[in-house]
């Protein structure tokens, strides 16, 4: 026999008043676990929760307290009380698992047991974790729920690391091999007397293409960045997933040098030039463009050069390597950028870290790397003006090769203002919204 | 005696999953929220939740909805295309499903069960890695192509990853079909053949049959398989992140994605699934309340 039902018992305004009440408690709960992690920078920078919807009512760095690295204005970075490099001389950690935190696909792992075998006296253990963009691997790190030893990143965050206590000072004495990498990476703009980075990867942004499915010499046009403007070829292009580098590329094809622009008029016009772009050749998004353009997925995409250089690795079987193609401005004048290593704070394996480092800048460990990742080491003995004639890379791909040069003409993507960030953000999400 | 013990046994055995609900749906929606109407922080552009509900912000929530409703409506696009696909793609299903139930719970006979494990078994493999099939399978050089264009034989140049709205429909359809066929076959299976019968000697014929006794006694199937497809389905950014990767046919769901994977975005993506959860609610209640209509009129 079914029970019977129970009479529903109205809810008194008694009873209301009581759980409401309850919620108080719970969202006091909440706010005490919620971790506020206060900046220590020198300048007493706190975070603080300033309101901003879009972001645009966030205060700008000058208002943080982190200045804004630039080529025109390199940054020395402060090192905060309490977080000083290591001693000198010490002992690799033994019996240690080394924890690296990078992009997938961004180091063979062939060179990562190269470094288990050459400290196998210390029993060591590599462990990678990856991270899709930067954004969430700040926000691991910063979390240091996982004590990540080493991070593959870029300098768009690294005020932020530094002000927020979150990456260590680098104790030069463990890593005597960055006299192999070039001269510029030894005192960069963006960490001035190489402090808390070492150089991993250079790379242009540019276009790469299959040229016997578009038999174009997209690189003689005028403007060659007008393909992506180009009808003919809607359905089978694409742009990179990432803002900063379509709205550069869009600003450079519009004559712009200042790919960094806080300018509301040349935003503006960057923005219905993407939407333009989006109605006339319908490209895709994507950060794949390395495996796309050699499967046939895509015929053209805008690309890191190194993309490209990889990309002979996942042509379809009979393709002949020969078909694929890289443009970026051979004067150099386009988007550049590199990629560094830094060690999060959080790492129980500093002196272990410090000699990966130093095992990375290894002319055969980077070379051996290069030839996996397609991501060039910017080293010494990799000269770029032999690499095509020493097999690095084939002669159809000659234009991906980064030169030392291009860093003094080039454009690199630097750190913005909350303010303007939040601007280029909008466009972006106009833009891939399909508005 | 007996009152007295099953006064606490039913509430006992009901607590872990009100506990469960708390824990998992309930906390989390409410910190939902206090993101959405809280802060960003100024320099690590995270989230700050605004815990106390009195000193909530609604500064996220405008900005959300002046981009759904207001001058600068680039998301309303993206809401009335999500609609569109949704559309077509349960009305597909409904289509593809409906005579397939039918035939499992009529005409199956003792193999019942085998029919609709077979039917099923594509989907416990997970969504992620049919969608990589697919990948593979409408490459231009795929298994699809060459079977349409007949080895090659036919000139035919189709790509289908080249950002079509209706390879994400056909994504979305293969994608949620047997969570359609699942309820249709419950209603159907509960008809009594007898009735069936019954219609077919007072002189129906084949499409009255099925007009006026199949389609309302298996209407509460069809509204459930809708409604169980639908919802997801509004969220859903899998399909057209992995199948399309073009803005061209960005549903809700990727806004909602893009604005978490973006620095100081996550409130306006809380805001967003808020205003989401909020229309999906209004056919939820819905149903609750016909469904409860029915069980007082059974």
């Amino acid at each position: 026999m079914a029970p019977s039902p129970q009479p529903r018992r109205p809810v008194s305004r008694r009873r209301l008043l009581q759980t409401s009440a309850l919620a108080l408690p719970a969202a006091w709960a909440l706010g005490a676990c919620a971790r506020e992690q206060p900046l220590s920078g020198p300048t007493g920078a706190e975070s603080s929760a300033a309101s901003s919807a879009s972001g645009s009512a966030a205060p700008s760095p000058s208002e943080t307290g982190i200045p804004i690295a630039s080529p025109q204005n390199p940054v020395k970075w402060p090192i905060n009380p309490g977080n000083e490099p290591i001693a000198s001389d010490l002992e690799p950690e033994a019996n240690a698992t080394l924890r690296l935190y990078n992009y997938p696909d961004y180091v063979w792992n062939r060179v990562l047991k190269g470094f288990q075998e050459e400290y196998k006296d210390y029993n060591v253990t590599v462990e990678l974790s990856t991270f899709n963009d930067l954004p969430e691997a700040l926000t691991k790190i910063r979390t240091g729920s996982v004590p990540y030893d080493v991070a593959f990143l870029t300098y768009n965050y690294l005020g932020r690391l530094v002000y927020g206590d979150l990456i260590r000072p680098l104790n030069h004495s463990y890593i005597p091999k960055i006299s192999d990498a070039w001269d510029e990476f030894q005192n960069p703009w963006y960490d001035l007397e190489w402090q808390y980075t070492v150089p991993y990867t250079v790379y242009t942004t540019g276009i790469g293409w299959r040229n016997d499915l578009i038999p174009e010499d997209i690189g003689a046009r005028p403007n060659p960045y007008d393909v992506f403007w180009d009808s003919k070829y809607a359905g089978e292009i694409a742009v990179l997933d990432d803002d900063r580098e379509v709205i550069g590329m869009t600003i450079l094809r519009d004559g712009g040098t200042d790919v960094n622009t806080a300018d509301p008029a040349v935003l503006g016009a960057t923005r219905d030039a993407m939407l333009e772009m989006l109605s006339l050749s319908q490209p895709r998004v994507t950060i794949t463009g390395y495996t796309d353009i050699p499967e046939g997925v895509l015929s053209l995409s805008q690309c890191w050069s190194g993309d490209m250089i990889t990309g002979q690795y996942y042509l379809p079987e009979g393709v002949d390597p020969s078909v694929l193609r890289y443009w970026s401005p051979p004067t150099g004048q386009g988007l550049i950028g590199n990629d560094f290593l830094c060690l999060p704070k959080g790492g129980e394996n500093p002196v272990l870290a410090h000699h990966f480092l130093n095992y990375m800048l290894t002319n055969d460990v980077a070379l051996e790397n290069f030839s996996w990742v397609g991501y060039q080491p910017p080293m010494k003995s990799l000269s770029p003006d032999t690499m095509v004639a020493d097999g690095w890379v084939p002669e159809n791909l000659a234009a991906a090769v980064v030169k030392p040069e291009w860093f003094q003409v080039g454009y690199p993507l630097l750190e913005l203002p909350p303010a303007v960030e939040a601007e280029y953000q909008a466009i972006w999400q106009q833009f891939k919204a399909g508005a | 005696m007996g009152d007295r013990s099953t006064r606490f046994l039913w509430p006992v055995l009901g607590l872990p999953a009100m506990v469960w609900i708390a824990l998992f749906f309930l906390v989390p929606l409410y910190v939902v929220l206090c993101v959405s109407f809280g802060t960003v922080d100024p320099i690590f552009r995270s989230p700050v939740p605004i815990w106390n509900p009195l000193e909530w912000q609604f500064t996220q929530v405008g900005v959300v909805w002046d981009r759904l409703v207001g001058p600068d409506n680039f998301y309303l696009p993206a809401v009335l295309r999500t609609l569109l696909y949704v559309v077509i793609a349960v009305v597909s299903c409904l289509i593809i499903a409906f005579p397939v139930a039918y035939f499992t719970a009529r005409y199956a006979g003792k193999y019942k069960g085998l029919v609709l494990a077979l039917l099923v078994a594509p989907f416990f493999i997970s969504y992620m890695m049919r969608m990589l099939a697919w990948i593979n399978l409408l490459q231009p050089d795929g298994l699809v192509n060459s079977i349409i264009t007949l080895g090659g034989t036919v000139p035919l140049d189709i790509n289908w990853l080249s950002g079509n709205p209706y390879t994400v429909v056909m994504g979305l359809i293969y994608g949620y079909v047997p969570y359609m066929l699942l309820p249709l076959f419950a209603a159907l299976d509960r008809i009594s053949p007898s009735l069936l019968e019954a219609a077919r000697d007072l002189g129906a014929s084949g499409f009255d049959l099925f007009r006026r006794v199949v389609l309302p006694m298996s209407l509460p199937g069809i509204v459930a398989g809708t409604l169980l497809i639908s919802l997801p389905m509004m969220g859903d950014y899998f399909t057209s992140d992995m199948l399309s990767k073009s803005p061209n046919t960005a549903m809700i769901g990727n806004l909602i994605n893009l604005s978490i994977a973006t620095p100081g975005q996550s409130g306006q993506a809380g805001a967003l699934l808020i205003l989401v959860l909020l229309v999906l609610l209004i056919p939820m209640i819905l149903y609750t309340r016909s469904n409860a209509r029915a069980e007082v009129r059974s």
